[in-house]
């Protein structure tokens, strides 16, 4: 298909609109609405259109690739980009419920839009160069999101995130320039194609190069040595969009490793990436996860978990070390993204619903929301049991697959790590549980009505139980996505159809270049 | 010409990376406008130099052959309006900062400020 762009153009085109409309606050919202479930729709069907014609890729103003601009959508880009949409879409739902008038005086509507087009383009675009442009536009919605109203404790924490972002986005284009100077091109399928022939003095600086683009990538998922900035500031996102931040900003950073390690650089000695992203896994995991237990606010805890979650994705790409394992860990790190982004979205999403019903955020004053909110409590509970990897929900299946897929290749120390965290992870989920929700309520009646927060996440909690009960058919998907990942073959040729078509400027370029 | 670029895109990291851990957000914010300079000079050094002092315009297939790569500049364009972009952001909110509490030391800034404390 060539309407690959609408994902682009529709975020792009409502964010400008929203813009304009800034001023009539209803207008808005349904105009925004209406726009992320429109989009929405569209994502789930361009995903089961490429399940089942293959990877679709379209080259913007008709310069073919290498040369032109690439969006391809293979099955792990339709799966992220209706990840996006429809955490969006919930996150925004709920976000109405909270948003002062000032926030949406100043432009929230725009930026959240932005915000997904940033989102979108980085799990679409097919070079290197649009991914860190892509990353840009999205930590500047993000930055917008995450001041707007611009209290005191808003605008301390978003001057570290913006800082460490900044040398991050500095960090991509030196590893960008760097891998030009080496490979001679940036588009995904071709550095595939010309790494992969790469042997000897010439391999290894491309290893060594792309050592760079890990630790930006490390930097933007929140990984060991670089997560410092991630528990300072999700608390401060306003409720509501904090379930988008929690659910997918991360996951990007996640992505761009899939998209990058996995199945770009192939050049030989490519599985030191790797080598290095385990030992960062069992670290991240680990750290993660104490950092949890000793925090005692409730969005904290939860970005604290984010954190140590993000550890288990990063260990089933690191399991890509042994060839033969490279598929099944791959899949297993997607399934874990997929379970992640709904669970934690919805777990921020809760916790926001618990904090509008006791009135405050801090564990200790919290108490007894069960009797103030019965139906969040519950779904809170759901959600908890799922991010802790309890049966029959979606976390249960992330962590079975990968640590099945690290017992294979005899991880011990990993699957240790592993186990270890999961009980962590469980004994602060009950923490949470029995301040926040059990004991006696700290008030007689519900602070505010949480069901505006709670009603959207129900459907994300329902997902994660559906997720975790009807598996087969998500589970099929990944397996073929890893399998698009780590063969790129078919990408690789999917890219390059359109060169057949070449007007003549580009065919006489290419001949050029060889 | 190797030379002198190189130790020009040295110069400034180290001046950008030096600015970048003052405790001062004005520093900073200087330090960041080297840092993506002395990124976007790397870019240049990247895309190699001309053989030919030649624009790019390509009527003969045959006339390709020594010229300057075009795309380094191409990335570099973008770069500089992106971290321009951005820059400006940052100095706003470090002055932002700057209003709220009367210091453009990030260190002097209350560490560790949650909820708890702040409501």
């Amino acid at each position: 298909v060539n309407s690959l762009i609408t994902v682009l153009l529709v975020p792009f085109l409502t964010a400008t609109a929203l813009a304009l409309l800034n001023g009539h606050p209803r207008i808005e919202r349904a105009v925004n609405v209406g726009s992320c479930l429109g989009l929405t729709a569209y994502v789930f069907w361009l995903l089961g259109y490429v399940d089942a014609h293959g990877i679709q890729s379209s080259a913007i103003a008709g310069y073919p690739p290498p040369f032109g601009i690439a969006l391809v959508a293979d099955r792990l880009s339709c799966l992220m980009l209706c990840l996006s949409m429809s955490v969006g879409t919930v996150a925004l739902l709920a976000s109405l419920r909270t948003l002062t008038a000032t926030q949406e005086r100043y432009f929230f509507h725009p930026l959240f839009q932005f915000l997904l087009l940033g989102v979108n383009w980085s799990f679409i675009t097919g070079d290197l160069f649009n991914l860190f442009v892509a990353y840009e536009v999205m930590l500047v919605g993000s930055y917008g999101c995450m001041m707007i109203g611009a209290s005191r404790r808003q605008v301390h924490q978003s001057l570290m995130y913006i800082a460490i972002n900044l040398v991050g986005g500095a960090l991509f284009v030196v590893g960008i320039a760097l891998i030009y100077a080496l490979v001679g091109t940036l588009n995904f399928a071709d550095l595939a194609q010309r790494t992969a022939a790469l042997t000897g003095a010439r391999a290894a600086l491309v290893t060594a190069t792309s050592m760079i683009l890990l630790v930006v990538f490390a930097l933007k998922a929140g990984t060991f040595p670089v997560f410092f900035w991630l528990p300072d500031s999700y608390p401060v996102v306003p409720a509501g969009v904090n379930g988008y931040f929690a659910g997918l900003l991360t996951k990007v950073g996640i992505y761009s490793l899939l998209r990058v390690f996995v199945m770009t650089f192939r050049q030989e000695g490519h599985e030191l990436a790797a080598t290095v992203l385990l030992v960062v896994a069992g670290l991240t995991m680990l750290l993660g996860v104490l950092g949890a237990v000793c925090q005692w606010e409730i969005r904290r805890i939860l970005a604290w978990h984010s954190v140590s979650q993000i550890g288990y994705m990063v260990l089933g790409i690191g399991l890509c070390t042994d060839a033969e394992l490279a598929p099944a860990g791959v899949a297993a790190a997607i399934v874990f993204v997929v379970h992640h982004s709904v669970v934690k979205s919805s777990l921020f999403l809760l916790g926001d619903a618990a904090e509008l019903a006791t009135g405050s955020s801090a564990l200790k004053r919290m108490g007894g929301a069960a009797a103030l909110a019965p139906g969040t409590a519950l779904l809170f509970l759901i959600a908890a049991l799922s991010l802790a990897g309890m049966p029959p929900f979606s976390g249960f299946l992330g962590k079975l697959l990968l640590i099945r897929v690290a017992l294979q290749g005899e991880r011990w120390v990993l699957v240790t790590a592993a186990v270890v965290t999961s009980f962590i992870t469980l004994m602060s989920m009950l923490k949470v549980w029995s301040y926040a929700y059990w004991g006696p309520p700290c008030r007689a009646t519900a602070a505010e009505p949480s069901t505006g927060i709670a009603a959207p996440a129900a459907v994300l909690v329902l997902a994660t139980i559906v997720l975790g009960v009807w598996a087969q058919p998500l589970l099929r998907y990944v397996d073929d996505a890893a399998a698009e990942l780590t063969q790129p073959t078919t990408y690789v040729d999917a890219v390059f159809a359109e060169r057949a078509q070449a007007p003549p400027l580009s065919a006489a370029l290419t001949r050029a270049a060889r | 010409m190797e030379l002198p670029i190189a130790l020009s895109i040295g110069l400034l990291f180290a001046a950008a990376v030096y600015s970048l851990l003052r405790p001062n957000l004005l520093r900073m914010v200087i330090g960041f406008s080297l840092l993506s300079n002395a990124v976007n000079v790397l870019m240049i050094a990247c895309g190699g130099f001309a053989l030919r002092n030649d624009a790019p315009f390509v009527h003969d297939p045959q006339m390709v052959v020594g010229l300057m790569d075009p795309l380094p500049p191409d990335i570099i364009l973008t770069a500089i309006v992106i971290s321009f972009a951005v820059g400006a952001l940052f100095l706003t909110v470090a002055y932002a900062v700057y209003r709220e509490y009367r210091t453009v030391d990030p260190e002097a800034l209350p560490v560790g400020e949650d909820a708890e404390s702040a409501s």
